[in-house]
């Protein structure tokens, strides 16, 4: 699961998926600007078919903030 | 709604584009009261997948006022061919969006008088102090009153006073040729305002299209630039057999096929409804079928249910050839480019040898379920074009009384008498408010017979016709079988006393192989002379399409000088006889 999530950030954010961790944000990618975090959440929200609240999408400063708030809404990475 | 790829594929494709090929450019404004970043890259990928190539200019976040009132604002300075004004309720009503029941009848009447009144006089600056045409978009009709079941009762309500600004938008541009406004309401009725309007979007950055609806809100506007562009569609070819009509007519029989009342039946006849309705606006039919003629023409001819029927038809291929051929048989036929073509068939096989074999077909990705054909249609934005004219109208009549005419030829000993015999009148007519807005047509759509392939915009052409130094006319063209309407244009720039410059000359096909041409050039050369001009120059710019009228300069008596051709107006020119010319 963390593979199509890292998949999904390196193609919105346009940067190689190898250049992605779990403590990867806009403090690290550069791609990750205010307005391409909104289209990551909606293309998150797309993906695994999840509707995030407000406050949640405020939280994300790192990608284990995506992945801690994806398990909440019943995605599981058991990787 | 056909699935439009993520705004993600459009950001990253834009990053990564390479237009410099393209020959086709153009520059777009985009100016808006709230957030549309991504909107900028879906354009230009969307641009660029119809091989234009864009360049955008994007007004910074709610700077419209600015950018359009300030003489030395960057989007003058950019001077863009076509520009968006995108507005919604939110910001134009502000408060009163919320409030709007603490004011009075009468202020609630003053305050949109007022608002109107603000966007229009922006719409004329911006007209004024630039020649790019302006879509702006009309407000969407908020869905939520506090006045509850009683917003109906409201006089002059929310939603009333929204109608009412939006009707002064329409009635302002219904007089203003370069001004459209965009159906924003209904673009939010379409997908539901719930949809578009994402709160939380709202709330993080003010966007007020959802992103996941951004790039169909784009496909929208690139109605505007392919019509602007000159690339719309004008002819949909059609297969019969699972897309006319249900079934297999040569296995299911005249009987047996789906077409009627119930579903799946209406399906079919709801989709032929609305082709019919294109056909009527202008939009040529033909159809390219693997079929036995005589079964399938039994269903055109005869059967109860057919919305459309064989005189619907400019151009017919019912047989068992291949559907490529048949493809290139009816474009020569109608004389017009395969790239003004689309082509519906059911069967995704058919669908991908066209695509291979002739790209610049547009094969519209028909859905498997007949339920959903209307609505492809509807969802296609190349079938614009920025001026319904007359012609548009009239042209299903034309392309059947051209068949007459074929058909007519066929019987004709020899060309000459072809001619004499179809009594052709050629009028021509100058450039006025009820022929500018042809000129400006043909000049922006024509391709074959057309010496220098030059596009101009209504307001050029009207420029034009305003300035002493130049000569705007067209030519309407009539026979026997009926009216041809508007299908010749001259544009000559009187460069000094001595020497006039053909700008633009050309010809619709619809009118080719008559030498109508030569009556043109006549009533230009008569012009010439009744001004004491010596030398009439021109000049043939090759394309890939225009080698219908490649001879035509040496043809008429010009000879080449450098770069141009010339001709003496003091020599003798030969009109056709049997053509009648009459000048208004």
């Amino acid at each position: 699961m963390s593979k199509r999530l890292y998949d999904l950030i390196g193609k919105v954010m346009n940067v190689p998926v190898s250049q992605i961790n779990d403590n990867s944000g806009p403090e690290s990618i550069e791609s990750w600007t205010s307005f391409n975090g909104y289209v990551l959440l909606y293309e998150l929200e797309h993906e695994f078919n999840v509707k995030f609240t407000m406050e949640e999408a405020i939280d994300v400063k790192t990608i284990s903030d995506i992945k801690r708030h994806l398990q909440n809404h019943g995605v599981v990475f058991n990787d | 709604m056909p699935m439009e790829p993520k705004l993600s594929h459009y950001i990253n494709a834009a990053s990564t584009l390479d237009t410099s090929n393209l020959e086709k450019k153009i520059r777009i404004g985009i100016l808006g009261s709230f957030t549309l970043n991504g909107l900028e890259e879906i354009l230009q990928v969307k641009c660029a997948e119809k091989k234009i190539s864009a360049s955008i200019f994007v007004s910074g976040y709610n700077q419209y006022n600015q950018d359009i009132l300030n003489d030395k604002s960057n989007l003058y300075d950019f001077s863009p061919d076509i520009t968006f004004l995108i507005l919604d309720t939110r910001s134009i009503l502000g408060n009163f969006f919320y409030t709007v029941y603490s004011l009075s009848v009468d202020q609630r009447k003053e305050l949109i008088e007022k608002k109107s009144e603000e966007i229009i006089n922006l719409l004329q600056i911006f007209t004024k102090k630039s020649k790019s045409k302006l879509v702006v978009t009309n407000l969407s009709i908020p869905t939520y009153s506090p006045y509850g079941i009683c917003e109906t009762k409201a006089e002059f309500g929310l939603v009333e006073m929204v109608i009412n600004l939006n009707s002064k938008l329409v009635n302002y541009a219904k007089d203003n040729p370069s001004v459209y406004v965009y159906d924003f309401n209904g673009f939010v009725t379409r997908f539901g305002e719930s949809n578009i309007f994402d709160f939380r979007q709202f709330f993080f950055g003010d966007i007020k299209i959802n992103l996941e609806f951004l790039p169909t809100f784009a496909e929208d506007l690139m109605g505007y630039v392919k019509a602007m562009m000159g690339i719309n569609k004008k002819c949909i070819v059609l297969d019969l057999d699972n897309t006319l009509w249900g079934g297999i007519v040569g296995e299911d029989g005249f009987n047996g096929i789906k077409l009627g009342p119930t579903a799946p039946g209406n399906a079919y006849v709801e989709f032929q409804r609305s082709i019919l309705a294109l056909n009527q606006r202008g939009i040529i039919l033909a159809i390219n079928s693997k079929n036995n003629e005589d079964e399938a023409l039994e269903v055109l001819r005869n059967h109860p249910h057919m919305i459309l029927r064989e005189e619907n038809f400019a151009s017919i291929r019912i047989n068992w050839n291949d559907k490529v051929s048949n493809m290139k048989e009816i474009a020569e036929e109608l004389n017009i480019g395969l790239d003004s073509m689309a082509f519906f068939d059911d069967d995704p096989v058919n669908r991908e040898y066209m695509t291979l074999n002739l790209p610049e077909v547009l094969t519209v990705n028909l859905p498997s379920d007949p339920a959903l054909y209307a609505s492809t249609l509807y969802y296609i934005s190349d079938f614009n074009v920025l001026k319904i004219t007359d012609e548009d109208i009239k042209r299903k009549d034309m392309y059947l009384q051209e068949k007459k005419r074929k058909d007519f030829e066929k019987d004709a000993t020899n060309l000459e008498d072809f001619i004499k015999q179809l009594d052709v009148k050629l009028k021509i007519k100058k450039a006025d408010q009820f022929t500018i807005p042809r000129i400006s047509q043909l000049t922006l759509k024509t391709n074959q017979f057309n010496l220098t392939t030059k596009r101009y915009q209504e307001e050029e052409i009207r420029q034009f016709s305003q300035d002493g130094n130049m000569l705007v006319g067209c030519a309407q063209v009539e026979d026997k079988f009926g009216d041809n309407g508007i299908t010749g244009v001259f544009i000559v720039k009187k460069e000094n006393t001595k020497e006039w410059m053909i700008d633009t000359f050309l010809l619709s096909c619809r009118v080719m192989g008559r030498e109508i041409e030569k009556g043109i050039l006549s009533h230009i050369i008569n012009k010439a002379s009744e001004n004491k001009i010596e030398r009439l120059k021109a000049q043939f710019v090759p394309t890939k399409k225009n080698k219908p009228v490649e001879n035509f300069l040496p043809d008429c008596g010009f000879h080449k000088e450098g770069d141009y051709w010339v001709y003496p107006i003091n020599s003798s020119f030969k009109v056709p006889d049997y053509l009648g010319i009459s000048v208004e």
